[in-house]
Order: structure tokens, then sequence, then C-alpha cells
């Protein structure tokens, strides 16, 4: 507000031309301050009016002249205020419009300035809202980190004790390596041995070879002996049952004569009375001479009826002799294909020969089993080992998928944070161009702002209000800009968590890659230790086993050699009793050939040589078994007196058919005949058996003490020794 | 399969069934077993045979000494391996040596052994048959410082060259476990 009071200086100056000054008179009139009605009241910054004072009142003057002087100065200077008051005027409209005009640029200012500040605002929104998202991606990314971290650690552990694992394997390796070489040198020693012993058994096959064709030659010359000899005891046979039929004619005809000698006896009996004692003698001479020819004639018969026998013995002996050549040539056959198997036995020996020098370690045949049983160590343990992989490659194939779908996963986000990060950046720099834009146009308004106060200075009152508004602007303006150093101070943070974010990508980055670097190492691992398992498996289910920790058995009797054993027993059982039978009746052929005479000599012959033979050799078995009876007995009586013990051995068999010794001891100092112990011998091991005797409880406490806890048996029986010593003592 | 008038050379199905269930009737005996139905032989020899076996075997078991039992089947003419039952046994020491006691279910062991028949059982679907006769052997893989009784003698292992091999499932009764292999020779 402007205030003017013009009229009170009219007033002043009519008052004063009105009435006359006060000093007319020329009297001194006391100085007084002129009161601030009679002050120009214009609040105008240079204060030209409030200095004007009225000088007139002040100076003595002529009243006519000075009064004069100083109105026609007066009003000089009244025009001359005038003209500046018009100026001030004119000027002051032209503030005016230039205020109207700068009110609606402000006003469009501040509206384009309100809005600028909503998107400011909303900037800061979505900067804000950035931020956050910004900080929880940072805070998520920095917790997977972590935990990749925890993993790459813990992949690393896992992979030092893999790596040691492997250097454990490589030593192992070289370690097996070095045998190797130590192995074939043995199995070049090995193969020597194998051939001389290969050839020891050509030589030997050899040998039998010559042998067998030997005692076939023997067999063949022996067989066609037998045969010349049958034909020839057949002939015999032939004249032989011819002479039976001359003989048993003439028995007939002696038996005819016989009888009728006997009625001419019977009816001579009156002529021989008759007769007289002189023909007696003749009569007795004829019939004596008649009887021995009888008797001749039967031991003919009888002759005859032996070579008869002899002969069914002899064609007896030709078929067994056949069968005899029957067998030997079932043997020649057998021994062809003894040959055949020698071959496939000699392959085999080649076929083992190239496996031992495939096989390390190895420099003899005894060596092998020792071999297979190490290699079964390793086996094992390298199956307990690929057990052991196989678990931690199940592990790490798990941790590793994990840590690729984590990987992928981070790819992704990595990829949209990128993109966000872009976007964010893109937004930034936007406000960045929309903050330049509103920092100049600030400036913009600054300077405008600054010309209009250069243009206020030369008004009074119109500039006032411009210079409020300006200062408001001003101060908008400050805090505006104060703002905006904020927003560029949070955008460099931003870039710097960006750059920041950025680098850890990378870091991750070279991360996941040396990562999947170890991976692909695992996997191989993984697969060359599978193969090892396979082929592991392979051997293991195909039988291998070490010779060291392991041995092979099988019972002695299968179901077959059973089978064949009853068959040749039964068979030769059938032959013993055939020889029996032959035996029998040689006997009887040697008995009635020393009653008569015998018709061939060589039979005879070889039959008592082997009987000789036979005898001598009963007489040695007899003389052995009783020096063996001898032997036993005072070998028996010295344990029975060493020991106390009266030993008796029998061989018994079991139900399953397994043949087991038996032995009852009994005790010199029983006290009756039923103190006996009995125990079954088998193999190296005696196991006492149960019985009335053992089962008292005295005994049984001892048999439990000595025998199944301390596992002695001589123990046993000497403290039954000593308590049945004492109790014979005592009593 | 129909059946068809009876005449020398043309068997019935009346007639096939009778000489199976015949051939059944005088070597086999069904039982039930592991809570399945099993034939057993009647053959005395057989069974004795398999009873000193199974003795000698439960014995080795009983000392931890026993490895793998190995069945053999051979040709009789030629005496070639022609299939190969292997069965490792794994014994866990600390019931051998201390008398540790493991709990283990008898229904658990009877259905891990149940599985195991039923997949013999089973494999005759893709095992070859054989035209020849053949004999059977039982091998004992043990530790070396067992002593060999009187009727058992120490073998080779009979193996197969180039075989097919089959796995069969494991039963396990905390103290002893096994694991089957089946190899047969093919080809």
């Amino acid at each position: 507000m402007i205030l003017r009071t013009p009229q009170q200086r009219k007033r002043r100056v009519e008052s004063v031309s009105e009435h006359e000054s006060p000093v007319s008179d020329r009297r001194l009139v006391p100085y007084v301050e002129p009161s601030d009605e009679m002050v120009c009241t214009y609040h105008c910054r240079q204060m030209v009016f409030r200095r004007c004072k009225p000088l007139w009142l002040i100076t003595l003057c002529n009243e006519g002249e000075l009064s004069i002087k100083v109105k026609s100065e007066f009003f000089a200077a009244l025009n001359t205020a005038e003209k500046q008051i018009l100026d001030f005027k004119s000027r002051l409209d032209t503030l005016n419009n230039d205020l109207c005009n700068s009110e609606e640029e402000r006003q469009k200012y501040r509206d384009h300035f309100y809005s600028v500040e909503q998107e400011l605002q909303a900037s800061k929104g979505r900067e804000h809202a950035l931020k956050e998202q910004l900080l929880k991606e940072i805070t998520d990314y920095q917790e997977r980190y972590h935990t990749q971290l925890k993993r790459c650690s813990e992949l690393e552990v896992q992979l030092k004790k893999e790596v040691e694992v492997r250097r454990n394997a490589e030593l192992l390796a070289e370690t097996a390596e070095e045998k190797a070489a130590t192995v074939e040198k043995e199995l070049l020693l090995v193969a020597e041995k194998n051939e001389r012993e290969k050839n020891r058994l050509h030589l030997s096959f050899l040998h039998l070879q010559d042998e067998s064709k030997l005692s076939l030659s023997r067999v063949n010359a022996e067989l066609e002996r037998m045969r010349i000899r049958a034909d020839s005891f057949e002939q015999e046979a032939e004249l032989l049952k011819k002479s039976l039929v001359d003989l048993k004619e003439q028995l007939n005809e002696c038996l005819h004569e016989k009888s009728q000698l006997e009625c001419k006896l019977s009816s001579c009996d009156s002529p021989l009375v008759k007769a007289g004692p002189s023909e007696y003698p003749t009569l007795v001479k004829h019939l004596k001479d008649e009887l021995r020819k009888a008797e001749a004639e039967l031991l003919e018969a009888r002759q005859l009826k032996s070579f008869r026998m002899n002969k069914e013995l002899l064609i007896e002996q030709l078929l067994e002799e056949k069968g005899h050549r029957q067998k030997a040539e079932m043997e020649l056959n057998q021994l062809q294909e003894i040959q055949v198997h020698a071959h496939m036995l000699e392959s085999e020996l080649a076929s083992w020969k190239s496996l031992l020098n495939q096989i390390p370690d190895v420099s003899c045949h005894d060596d092998i089993p020792r071999k297979f049983a190490l290699l079964q160590k390793e086996t094992i343990e390298s199956m307990l080992k690929v057990g052991e992989t196989n678990a931690r490659l199940k592990e790490l194939q798990v941790t590793l998928e994990m840590a690729n779908l984590n990987k992928e996963h981070a790819e992704k986000e990595c990829k949209l944070e990128k993109e966000k990060a872009e976007c964010a950046s893109l937004e930034v720099k936007k406000l960045e161009l929309m903050l330049s834009s509103v920092s100049e146009e600030c400036e913009k308004l600054k300077k405008d702002v600054v010309s209009l106060t250069k243009r206020k200075s030369g008004l009074s009152s119109s500039c006032q209000t411009t210079e409020a508004v300006s200062k408001d602007l001003e101060t908008l303006l400050e805090q505006k800009e104060h703002s905006i150093r904020g927003l560029e101070s949070n955008l460099c943070q931003q870039r710097e968590i960006i750059n920041r974010q950025h680098a850890e990508i990378k870091l991750l980055n070279e991360s996941l890659s040396v990562e999947t670097k170890k991976v692909k190492s695992l996997e191989r691992e993984n697969d060359r230790l599978r193969s090892e398992i396979s082929l592991l498996e392979s051997k293991l289910g195909h039988g291998d086993y070490s010779a060291a920790n392991t041995k092979v058995l099988r019972m002695v009797n299968s179901l077959g050699i059973d089978n064949e054993a009853k068959c040749t027993i039964e068979i030769l059982r059938a032959e013993l009793q055939k020889a029996k039978a032959k035996l029998q009746a040689i006997e009887e052929l040697s008995g009635q050939s020393d009653a008569g005479n015998v018709i061939s000599v060589g039979i005879p012959e070889k039959l008592s040589q082997l009987k000789e033979q036979i005898a001598i050799l009963e007489k040695r078995e007899e003389r052995y078994k009783a020096v063996f009876a001898e032997k036993i007995s005072v070998f028996r009586r010295a344990c029975c007196s060493l020991f106390g013990y009266k030993i008796v051995m029998d061989d018994q068999q079991r139900p399953n058919g397994i043949p087991v010794t038996r032995f009852t001891l009994q005790s010199i100092y029983a006290q009756n005949d039923d103190e006996k112990l009995e125990f079954d011998y088998e193999s190296g091991n005696a196991t006492i058996l149960v019985n009335d005797y053992t089962s008292q409880r005295e005994i049984d406490q001892q048999v439990d003490i000595f025998v199944r806890k301390m596992n002695s048996i001589p123990a046993f029986t000497a403290n039954l020794t000593v308590e049945s010593f004492n109790k014979r003592t005592l009593t | 399969m129909a059946s068809r008038t009876a005449s020398k050379d043309v068997i019935t199905l009346k007639g096939s069934a009778a000489i199976v269930s015949e051939f059944f009737e005088e070597s086999f005996v069904k039982v039930k077993k592991y809570g399945l139905p099993m034939l057993l032989t009647q053959n005395e020899e057989v069974k004795s045979y398999i009873a000193s076996i199974t003795s000698q075997l439960s014995e080795w078991l009983d000392a931890g000494k026993l490895q793998r039992i190995v069945l053999v089947i051979m040709s009789k003419a030629t005496s070639e391996v022609l299939e190969r039952w292997n069965f490792s046994i794994e014994t866990d020491a600390e019931v051998v040596e201390k008398g540790v006691i493991r709990e283990k279910s008898d229904k658990e062991i009877m259905r891990e052994i149940q599985a195991i028949m039923r997949q013999i059982a089973s494999s005759i679907t893709y095992l070859p048959c054989f035209d020849e006769q053949c004999v059977f052997d039982v091998l004992a893989y043990t530790d070396t410082d067992v002593a060999v009784p009187f009727t058992w003698i120490e073998s080779d292992a009979k193996l197969i060259k180039n075989p097919q091999m089959v796995k069969l499932h494991s039963f396990d009764t905390k103290a002893n476990s096994q694991g089957g292999y089946n190899g047969f020779l093919q080809g």
C-alpha cells in the first residue's frame, strides 16, 4: 500500500501563503522540528522527500523576496517532483504491468513447479520403491551369495577330499604298477618253470603212451595165446569127447559084462561048489583082472569127466579173456579220450600260462592264489571306496543340480535386475534431464527475479511487493535447489550401488563358471568310478576271489561220484564173486587132477606156481598180522600203563555214509565196566559222545569245564584219572 | 491243447498231465516254505547229500567263516559249466566275535527271502534250456584258516568264460546278509 499525503503538503504551503510568515517582523523564532504531519510520508528508498524540510522555516529573510524565491524554487521543485511523479507513475504502471506479467509467469512457473514437484514426488516414490526393491534384491543376492559361498566352500572341501582320495588311488596305482613290474619278472620265471613242467609232463605222457602200447601189445599177445590155447583146448575137448564116448561105450560094455558076470556068478555058485576049491584062485584072479579093468575104465571115465569139466572151465576162461580183450579195447578207446583230454589240458595249461603272463605279482603257481587273494582284497577295498565315492558322488550330484538350478535362477534374476537397473538408470537419466531443465528454469526465474528487483530499485512503494514475491521465489528456489542436490546425491549413491551390484554379479558369474568346471570334472570322475564299479561287480558276479583270503571247497563224494562209486563197487563185487567161483573151480580141478592123471601140463604147473605164491603171500600176511598184532598190543598196553586208559578203536559209519573212527576209553581205575568214554575222531577233531557215564552230574560238569569251555580233552581225561585214582585208593 | 484220440505216438492232455504229475509225485513233494509253495526232492541220496552240505555250511556260518556259496550246474558229458548261482554272504563281525544281538523281525526277513525265491522261480523265463543231462555241485568260499573237513576238498572256482550275468535281490538278517548273482553261459 502506498501511502500518500500530498494534500497535507499543499495545505502547508497554503497555510504558509495565506498566513504571513511568523518571521515577517524579523523576530527570531525558535526552531521547531517539523512534525510528522508536515513531513513527506513516502517510504521510498532514497527518502528524498523526508529531507525536504521546509528550509524556509529556518532562514530569516525579507518577507517578500525570500518568500518569492522560495516559492519559485518551490514551484520548480514541485514541477520537477510532479514530473518525477508522472515518471514514477508511468514507471509504476510499467512495473505493475511487468508485475502482472511476472505474476502470470510466476503462476505459470508455480503450476509448472507444482507439476514438477508432483513428478519429483512421483519419481521420489518410484525411487523409494526402486530403492526398497533394490535393497530387497541386494539382501536376497547377499543371502544367496552367502549360501553359494557356503556351498562353494563345502564343495571345495569335498573336492579336496576327492583330490586326496584320487591321490591315494594314484599312489596305489603306482605301487600296483611297481608290483606289476616285479610280477612280470616273476611271471617269466613261472613261464620257464611251466615249460619245464610241460616238457616233463609231455615226456611222462610219452612214457605212458609207450607203456600203454606195450601193455596193449602184451594183452594182444596174451589174447592170441589164449585163443590158440582155446583152440587147442577145443580140439582136445573134442578128442576127449570122442574118448569119453568110447569110454562110455566101454563102460557100458563093462557094466553089461559085470552084470553078466554077476549073473554068471550067481548061477555059477553051485557049479563053483561042485567044481571044487581048485578053480577058486583062477576065478578070483579072473574076477580081480576084470575088476582091475573095470576100475581102470572107471578111472578113465572119471578122468574124461574131469577133462570135460576142465574144458568147460577153459571155455569160461576163454570167455573171460574175450571179456578182458573187450575191456582192453574199451580202455584203448578211453586212452584215446584221455589223449584228447590231455590235449585239452595242454591247451588249458597254455591258456593259464598266458593268464599268468598277464597277471602281475605272480612268480609260480603257488603265487596265483596269493595274488587272487590280494586282488580280492583290493577289489573289496576298492568296492568299499567305490561305494563311498558313489554316495559322495550322489550327494555332489544333488548339490550340483541344486547349484545349477540356483545358478540358472540367479542368472535369470541377474538379467531381470540388469533390465531393472537399466530401466532405473534410464529413469534416473530422465529425472536428471528433468532436474537440469527445472534447474535451468529456476536459474531463468532467478535471473528474471534479479532483473525485476533491479527494476524495482527505482520504485519506492510499488516495488516492495515485488521484493517480497522475489524473496519468496528465492526461498522456494533455494529449497528446490536443496532438494535437487539431495536427489543428485541419491542418484550418485544408487549409481554406486548399481556398480557394486554389477561387480558382485561379475564375481558370481566367475564363481559359477568355476563351479561348472568343477561339476564337469566331478561328472567325469563319476563316470570313471561307475565304470570301475561295473567292472568290479562283473568280476564279483563272475566269481573271482583272492586266494590269500578265500579258498574254494567242495564235497568229495558228490551225487554223481557216489553213484559211480556204487556202480564200480557193484561191478567189483560181481567180479570178485566170479573170481571166487573160478578159484573154487580151480581148486576142485587141482584136487581132481591130484587124484588122477592130468592131460595138459602147462595149466597145472602155473596153478601150482600160483598156489605157491599165494601160500607164500598168505604166510607173509599172517606174519605181518602177527607182528602188527604184537606191536599194537604192546602199544596199547603201553598207552594203558602210561595214560591209564584202555583204548579200543572202531571204524563206524554215520547215517549219511561218512565213515568215522570211534575210540572207546576205559580207565584202569574204573570201578565197573560201564565207566567208558566214547569219542568220535574225524579229520583231526575229536568229539566226546554222550552216554550213561558222561551224563552223570560229576562227569558232565567236568566235560562242560574241560572240553566245552577250555576245549582240552587231555585235561579232562587226566582229571578223571586222578579222581578215579583217588576214589580207588581211598576205598 | 485239444485232446486227441489215444494212439501210440500221440499224447493227450490227460496223459501229459498224468506223466507230469506222476513225475512230480515220485520225485518231489509239495511243501509251503517262506510263505510260498515249493517242491522238495524225495530222493534220499539227494536229501542226504544236501543235508550233509547244509550242516557243514551252517557250522561255517556260525563261525563267520563262510564268504560265498556257489551252485554250479555242469554238463554230465563234457563237465562244462553251464550255470553258476553265486550267493555272496556278509557276516557282521561284531555278532560273531562279541555275540552282539541285532534285532530284525522274522516277517521282514521272510519277506526278503520270498522276494529272492520268486525271482529265482521267475528266472526260468530268460534262462536257456539244457537238452543234455546235467549235474550240480556246491562250492563254498571260506576263509583260508578254516580246517578242511574230511569229506571236503579244495577245488577250482568253476568259472564260466564270458558269462551273461543277472543280479538277484538280497536279504539281511542283521547278522548275515546275502546277495545273489546268477551267471549263465550263452552263445
